[in-house]
């Protein structure tokens, strides 16, 4: 018996040079297509992303072929992924019957489409296209029958919907159509091998031979023009994304997220700053415009959005890519609105869970910037003046600077401009050194360094704001001028290592300082307290506590430190429940990206959404690290009245409560 | 027109004032500096004004004082003003109101500005003489303490803010000397271009004898900082215990509580 099938059978051989005639035209449509796209994209600044290319493709092939970020989320992840390897496979399959028909048997006269390795290759394909149907089924029942909230659906969704079932039916009425006058008659054995099409077999049993042949030339041809009708819409509709989704697993940043660009304020051929319009965006941003799906994974997670505020990362990205396509010219700010601009705090939730690599935050920095910069706009008369403050005072409290290590005086910290033979810098930051409640953390990191025989300096009067606030919300000038004063106090100083208990100043000296020339290495006191414990320098004793410990975006998503700061606390004696949103996936306080400067107006309070969650877990204490976290948090419990049973503490302070001897 | 704003650079009143060594001033160690406030008035509505008159107008700000100044004058250029004028000074914190007019006057004398905007007063002497004795001594009509303004041809008319809130107008004729008060506008914060542009204008810088500085009238003998007496107390603590202590506070120090006959 031959194991095996004639290729382009019933067809006749005359189609095929219709069929690659036809295909080129598609393809060539499809290029076009792409070339108009490229167009739009190649509006934007300049950028590279075309850096350590080997990096990249690993990450390309591994993200887009495991369909790893896609399956963060199962809802609509599982479906997503089963029509992706689906379709994938029977691509392969139908590329391997093109090198059979048109290379393999006229130049080598082999056959590989035979024995069992055909057996297999008709089970795998026919395997690949049942899951294809079913995972699309499962798709359109979610799209169109549950319509989750905030997924919005377009006539394009349903022809792309229409379009991608009918390719897969008619494939398999081909196959069975061809069954049932060849297999299934003839060589019952092998058609069991192709069990959806035997199954496709049974709808033209009945028929005779001659019209199931017409049928099947008919469909053969119909499934063709589908096919190539798909090709020709990838650019036009969001069946791009087979190409921008997974090339912006090539593109995104190989840095962790959040770094924005530095800007050159000595280029004097700069005459505007951020992006007032599309084109002052980069190309990747108008290309990530493209790449995105639509999906809300984004909107969902956004703390704004969540508190009924007037931003959706997803609606950005969405109106970035309607300008490009529209007006670049035309304002992008107006089209987001201000409002929405602002209420960002930089968290990160966006880009962490969107599964095609989209940078949503610089977006959002680069138009803040053109308002701060070019307009000199700020999210209220509050933050303009606590932006006036650290210009004049170094601080956003605009207390005078000379007080600035007044909290230290009487602890065993000596300030560098009388000492400065010290084991570590201390960055106490503006929270530490002016707000009451986070002196104290300061105090315990003081005493934990004590018991552990570290010289601890400051440099006080000298210390400025790390300008993190002020540069997240824009402006990036006063954020310059600030980085290089504390940049020359290091130098004076001679500063080797650097700790700092606030996220913020530690994103800043650790890695947005590096572009304006400091490269001694700073540490998140975090992780150096953790490891004073590992090394047996701090011995601590133990004490049973029920805690929740949040992430904050600058520790966890930002940095990638989650682990450290949960061994302390088991080490400290802490049982740990974790809140529902915690790692990658932790909810903000709310005070990220400048918006501690600024007054929550609209919308419930992020930092009291996040306090429901913790108390939900039952702990008695919310641990944190990172002053405007514990700030939100003592705000965000005083508000809820006198309800006892929940106390904010910094990972410092708990600690330090449990130093041994 | 042309149109002159003087500003002076003061100290941040956040900061501690402490006499200095000849107990005739406060000691600048450790204070902060920054645009008077009263004066970014002044430059805001001389740069409104240079606006609406389009490009016959230009603005000169002028300050006097040490090398530190020069940031104030160069924050005057980025919200607007085109030339900045540096009289160098290091004395300038303890002149009298009288030396700093002369001195002004004698830069302003021969250049015929038909505008001069002053702030009404500094934050740090407050005298509110400077303004009005250059008016005086360059024979200026003047008008204090601006809340609104305005400028047609050849009158201003200037809205003043009196005791209570009331208000009055008064119109004069130019060439005028205005002095500003909080409420006449709100001052824009430069942009980064404006910023950038101002470190490449035009900066003339002059000494105190040039520009014939005369000798003073009113000499400050003593400085003494503001003792705190009732200062307000922070209460920390536990809620139970804070509510005791308060009531605790207010019958000791006050008689809202009216016990023991109180005061």
């Amino acid at each position: 018996m031959q194991e095996s099938r004639e290729i382009f059978w019933n067809v006749g051989s005359g189609a095929v040079p219709v069929m690659y005639l036809l295909s080129l035209a598609a393809a060539g449509a499809m290029v076009l297509g792409f070339r108009r796209l490229v167009g739009v994209w190649r509006q934007g600044r300049p950028l590279d992303r075309f850096d350590r290319r080997r990096e990249r493709f690993t990450r390309f092939i591994s993200e887009s072929l495991t369909q790893r970020k896609v399956l963060r989320v199962p809802d609509g992840g599982v479906f997503h992924s089963g029509l992706f390897w689906g379709f994938s496979a029977m691509f392969a399959g139908t590329l391997l019957v093109m090198l059979q028909a048109d290379i393999l048997a006229p130049l080598f006269h082999v056959n590989l489409l035979t024995g069992l390795f055909y057996r297999l290759f008709s089970l795998v394909l026919d395997l690949a296209g049942i899951t294809a149907i079913l995972a699309l089924g499962g798709l359109f029942v979610r799209r169109f029958v549950i319509r989750p909230d905030g997924l919005e659906t377009t006539r394009e969704d349903g022809l792309v919907h229409a379009l991608l079932f009918s390719i897969l039916l008619t494939g398999f009425l081909i196959e069975g159509s061809r069954m049932a006058v060849t297999e299934v008659r003839d060589n019952h054995g092998l058609a069991f091998w192709s069990p959806v099409g035997l199954l496709a077999a049974g709808l033209f049993a009945s028929m005779d031979d001659a019209t199931v042949r017409s049928l099947h030339r008919g469909l053969w041809w119909l499934h063709l023009l589908l096919g190539l009708g798909f090709v020709v819409m990838i650019p036009l509709t969001k069946l791009r994304h087979l190409f921008t989704t997974s090339g912006n697993s090539f593109l995104a940043p190989l840095e962790g997220q959040g770094d924005v660009a530095t800007i050159d304020l000595e280029d004097e051929r700069i005459e505007r700053f951020g992006a007032a319009n599309a084109a002052e965006l980069t190309w990747k941003d108008l290309f990530d415009a493209d790449a995105c799906t639509a999906c809300k994974r984004c909107q969902e997670r956004c703390p704004a959005w969540a508190t009924g505020k007037p931003l959706s990362p997803m609606k950005v990205v969405r109106q970035i890519g309607l300008a490009a396509a529209q007006s670049p010219s035309g304002s992008i700010v107006d089209d987001v609105t201000r409002d929405a601009l602002w209420a960002c705090t930089t968290c990160g939730a966006c880009q962490e869970i969107c599964p095609a690599d989209i940078e949503h935050v610089v977006k959002i920095i680069g138009m803040r910037r053109s308002l701060t910069l070019m307009e000199g706009e700020f999210a209220g008369d509050e933050v303009r003046k606590a932006t006036t403050a650290i210009e004049v005072s170094g601080n956003p409290f605009g207390v005078a600077p000379a007080s600035r290590g007044s909290w230290a005086v009487g602890l065993p910290v000596s300030v560098m401009a009388e000492e400065r033979n010290v084991d570590i810098l201390y960055f106490a930051g503006c929270y530490a050194s002016f707000d009451p409640r986070n002196r104290k953390v300061a105090e315990s990191f003081v005493r934990i360094c004590a018991a552990a025989g570290i010289r601890v300096g400051i440099l006080g009067a000298e210390e400025r704001c790390c300008g993190e606030p002020t540069r997240r919300m824009g402006n990036e000038y006063l954020y310059q001028a600030k980085a290089r004063e504390n940049i020359a106090a290091f130098r004076k100083y001679g500063v080797t290592r650097i700790v700092t208990a606030c996220p913020h100043c530690f994103t800043m000296l650790g890695r947005e300082y590096r572009d304006l020339g400091l490269e001694v290495p700073v540490e998140h006191h975090s992780t150096f307290i953790a490891a004073l414990v590992e090394r047996n320098l701090l011995k601590l004793a133990p004490e049973p506590f029920g805690c929740t410990w949040h992430d904050s975006c600058y520790l966890g998503r930002h940095n990638g430190i989650y682990s450290e700061p949960r061994g302390l606390l088991k080490a400290a004696g802490g049982a740990l429940s974790e809140m529902a949103p915690h790692g990658p996936d932790s909810f903000c306080c709310g005070a990220g990206g400048g918006r501690i400067l600024a007054e929550e107006r609209t919308g419930r309070r992020i930092s009291a959404e996040r306090v429901k969650m913790a108390r939900q877990t039952g702990a008695g204490t919310l641990v944190s690290a990172c002053p405007f976290c514990l700030s939100m948090f003592e705000d965000g419990l005083a508000a809820d009245g006198p309800v006892a049973g929940m106390k904010a503490q910094d990972l410092a302070e708990i600690v330090a409560a449990r130093i041994r001897g | 027109m042309k149109i002159l704003v003087c500003v002076k650079q003061v100290p941040d009143m956040e900061g501690r004032f402490n006499p200095n060594a000849a107990g005739t001033w406060f000691d600048e160690a450790g204070l902060a500096f920054r645009m008077n406030d009263y004066d970014e008035f002044a430059v805001e509505e001389a740069v409104r004004l240079k606006e609406r008159l389009g490009g016959e107008a230009e603005v000169t700000v002028l300050s006097v004082g040490p090398d530190r100044v020069i940031e104030t004058i160069r924050k005057a250029m980025a919200m607007g003003c085109d030339r900045g004028v540096h009289v160098r000074d290091e004395g300038a914190a303890e002149r009298d109101p009288w030396q700093i007019a002369s001195m002004i006057a004698g830069y302003a004398r021969s250049r015929a500005y038909g505008l001069v905007f002053t702030g009404m007063q500094s934050l740090d002497r407050g005298s509110a003489q400077v303004g009005v004795l250059v008016a005086e001594l360059l024979g200026l009509s003047c008008a204090t303490t601006a809340v609104g303004f305005s400028c047609d041809g050849g009158t201003a008319t200037v809205e003043r803010e009196l005791e209570g809130g009331a208000k009055a107008v008064v119109r004069l004729k130019l060439p005028a000397l205005v002095t500003c008060q909080l409420g006449l506008n709100n001052p824009r914060y430069p942009t980064l271009p404006n910023i950038l542009k101002a470190k490449r204008r035009e900066l003339v810088i002059l000494t105190p004898d040039e520009l014939g500085i005369e000798a003073p009238l009113v000499a400050t003998a003593g400085f003494s900082r503001h003792e705190r007496s009732g200062a307000c107390t922070v209460l920390e603590g536990e809620l139970d215990g804070l509510a005791a202590r308060v009531i605790d506070l207010l019958d000791e120090r006050t008689a809202v509580l009216r016990r023991g006959g109180g005061r």
